[in-house]
């Protein structure tokens, strides 16, 4: 036993060995996890459950990125061995996958020569007793030098995990003997290590062969292959992925979501009025409608699309345990490729269906510098979870919540997407660069319902507070700003174009006229929009005040839309316009944040903004006249000073691609 | 130099492996269902090289491919599966 009261203990292993669910199930901690290779990125803290230990020491643990080897190849990985080396943990727990030891291993006899003492944690054992491997515990102790542990990190109890908190206290500060030799390797040079290390392999080979019997050939053909074949198959592929996106959204956004919306909008109504009767007629009139309508009616509208985002939540998160993610990456890897990105690129952007920032923090698995800045570039495109409100709005006042609505807005997102990539490839001058797709296909596993639950609230948890505090003091300033001019004085009715709001979203305005929507209030809305996307819904709700529209009897949104319509003034082509315009401008601060980190450069990160601008308006100028001429046989208003920004955008985008070919046509000069 | 280390690696396996041996073709010449003993990693790509070496990818192990989708190939490398694109297919040399 140690004499330390509290130590650290580092969770290191193989990608998608299960190290985050493992830290979840020892912490009760509630971070990402998926069943794809490279979904945890950056290192996480936090203490174990007291359940589980039963030692008087306080254990903290770390989470890291997931590496193959101490030598790092990608940038996750180099923060794992970074740790280990820098940061002294007290204990090593090597997560090794149990159907895979001959992989695993490797990783485990190059921890096992830092000097820290180690105890391997053979996970997903469930999965391999399954396939019938038998793995002898003891002598796999023996030959390491180390402790082993058989875990289900996946299992709620019985798991496997007490008993490995308490043999990492029992280490804690003991020495192990590293049982490869490395003696007589020059750390230097390049060869030495490369001989030494094909010799580590042939040890592992070796241990593998004394202590792993199987039934299962790898190298055989299993179910599993024959459901690749069909869910990635050449032709098959991208239906079945259409299809399951659209179960996902017609399911979260047109059938379960808006039932349960229902009843949530009701509780919100009847705050709603309890507030206001409790107000009384004491309060000053302007008080308390910046309470009501301003907060609460603003808050509300927003929290009242939470019911629609938990769902879909819920499926992305089963989407993403069941390991079809990897396989969609695998059927994208073709297209992707044409236009100069990778099958990895799809992951950032489905995860980023969800929120765009963890979408944009995934693109650091992607190795390619401009494959990634370019994925991190395009990924807020993919329409988030606090876009699917504003979607959600639209489908429900102008397009009868018709759910290809919000199925359209995904997949004109994905097109977008492709047209973007192309431009950057074509820009950049590496239309002729090539790069290599690697993939681990994991074990397809019925996608746990307790996970997705969690999940879930944990999202809901997060939507709730943002919805409490950013979109709350922004609703209300929102509120503020329409009430009263400049000097400070209430604004009269009829003199709503006097407003401090009015006033500085009219100039806005203007610029949008040619798509359609030049009223300062849309404006308004969605310059809010940067700060938090659900705040577009909340300052229409403000400024419109429609809050009392969005009460449901039926489903969300039926009753009342066509007066709905009526207030904010727009025909179905202007609206369709207004949302696109929100959904494919550039994303909330925050997102661009997360743009700014993982692109590291400046330039890339304003040609992006730009890039994001710029699609945001074509496509909405686009919209609204074409549509405009179809369902009216006139051009809609503005058209002129509009064709003229849009064609300069062109112009210019067409002059840079112009120029990257150049580029890629002197690397090709030079290479030959 | 990196030739020299290779062609030491193949006359090498070429030596042990009779049989299976005969002129080199890639991993994307190859057939599905049947084991191929990896020559070399044919790529200037140092890092991926090293990155493909600690999958267990390396001259003078086993590779299989198991199916052919999407225009990716799925080869079967120690006990995981991986997708790998054509490009990279062709880089292995079996």
């Amino acid at each position: 036993m140690s004499m330390k009261e509290q130590i650290k203990v580092a969770l290191t292993g193989n990608p998608n060995s299960g190290k985050t669910t493992l830290f979840n199930a020892i912490t009760g901690r509630i971070e990402q996890v998926g069943n794809w290779a490279g979904v945890t990125i950056e290192k996480k803290e936090g203490d174990i459950k007291k359940g589980l230990n039963k030692t008087n020491v306080q254990v903290t643990a770390v989470d890291l990125p997931g590496a193959y080897s101490m030598s790092p190849f990608t940038s996750e990985e180099s923060i794992t061995s970074g740790f280990v080396r820098n940061e002294n943990p007290d204990v090593i727990i090597n997560i090794v996958d149990s159907t895979n030891l001959s992989r695993s291993l490797f990783f485990t006899t190059q921890l096992l020569e830092l000097e820290i003492p180690v105890v391997v944690a053979l996970n997903k054992i469930d999965l391999s007793k399954k396939k019938a491997t038998n793995i002898d515990v003891d002598s796999l102790s023996k030959l390491l030098g180390c402790p082993v542990v058989e875990t289900v990190s996946t299992k709620g109890n019985n798991n496997g995990l007490e008993d490995l908190i308490s043999t990492v206290v029992e280490v804690t500060g003991k020495t192990q003997t590293a049982p490869f030799d490395i003696k007589g390797v020059n750390m230097a040079d390049q060869k030495s290590v490369e001989a030494s290390d094909k010799k580590r392999y042939e040890f592992v080979k070796e241990i593998v062969s004394k202590v792993e019997e199987r039934k299962v050939i790898s190298s055989k053909q299993t179910k599993q292959d024959a459901v690749d074949r069909v869910l990635a198959h050449k032709w098959l592929g991208i239906p079945i992925f259409a299809l399951v996106m659209w179960a996902v959204f017609s399911i979260s956004q047109a059938h379960l979501g808006p039932l349960l919306a229902d009843t949530f909008v009701g509780w919100i109504d009847s705050f709603y009025a309890w507030v206001e009767g409790s107000l009384g007629d004491g309060v000053s009139p302007v008080l308390s409608s910046i309470l009501l309508d301003g907060i609460i009616g603003g808050v509300g509208a927003v929290v009242g699309f939470l019911p629609l985002i938990m769902v879909l939540f819920f499926l992305l998160a089963l989407l993403e345990d069941c390991g079809y993610m990897a396989r969609v990456a695998v059927v994208m890897d073709r297209f992707f490729k044409k236009v100069g990105l990778s099958g990895k690129s799809i992951i950032p952007m489905i995860v980023g269906i969800g929120c765009s920032i963890p979408g944009v923090m995934s693109t650091r698995t992607i190795k390619n510098e401009r494959q990634r800045r370019t994925t991190a570039m395009l990924t807020p495109f993919m329409p988030c979870g606090a876009k699917l409100p504003v979607i959600a709005l639209f489908a429900g006042v102008f397009f009868n919540d018709a759910a290809w609505m919000g199925v359209t807005m995904y997949f004109v997102g994905i097109a977008i997407i492709i047209l973007g990539a192309l431009l950057v490839v074509r820009i950049t001058g590496e239309k002729n660069a090539r790069s290599f797709f690697i993939m681990e296909l994991p074990e397809y596993r019925f996608p746990s319902i307790k996970r997705a639950a969690v999940s879930m609230l944990s999202r809901g948890k997060a939507f709730i507070i943002k919805a409490g505090t950013i979109i709350l003091l922004c609703n209300a300033a929102v509120h503020i700003m329409q009430t009263f001019n400049w000097q400070f004085q209430a604004v009269a009715e009829g003199a709503e174009n006097t407003s401090i709001l009015a006033s500085m979203a009219s100039p806005f305005a203007i610029i949008l006229v040619p798509l359609g929507f030049g009223a300062w209030q849309l404006a308004a809305a969605a310059i809010t929009g940067f700060i938090a996307k659900e705040n577009v819904v909340g300052t229409l709700a403000v400024v419109y005040g429609i809050t009392n529209f969005i009460d449901t009897e039926e489903l969300a949104l039926v009753s009342g839309s066509a007066d709905v319509a009526q207030i904010m003034g727009l025909t179905s082509v202007a609206a369709l316009a207004y949302l696109m315009f929100n959904l494919f401008t550039p994303p909330c601060f925050a997102a661009i944040g997360a743009m700014n980190s993982e692109m590291e450069n400046k330039k890339w990160l304003w040609g992006g903004i730009a890039f994001q601008f710029g699609m945001g308006y074509v496509v909405a100028f686009m919209t609204y006249q074409i549509g405009t001429m179809i369902t009216t046989g006139a051009l809609g208003s503005g058209f002129i000073p509009g064709l003229v920004a849009v064609a300069l955008m062109i112009g210019y985008v067409v002059y840079l691609v112009r120029k990257g070919d150049e580029v890629a046509k002197r690397k090709v000069a030079l290479s030959s | 130099m990196e030739s020299i280390i290779s062609n030491k690696g193949i006359s090498r396996i070429l030596s042990k492996t009779k049989g299976l041996g005969g002129p080199a073709m890639n991993l994307a010449q190859g057939r599905i269902n049947t084991e191929y003993v990896i020559k070399e990693i044919k790529t200037n790509d140092e890092e991926l090289k090293s990155f493909l070496f600690t999958l267990g990818c390396y001259e003078g192990e086993l590779v299989t491919v198991i199916s052919i989708l999407a225009e990716n190939y799925v080869i079967s490398v120690k006990d995981a599966r991986y997708s790998i694109d054509k490009d990279l297919a062709e880089a292995i040399i079996v």
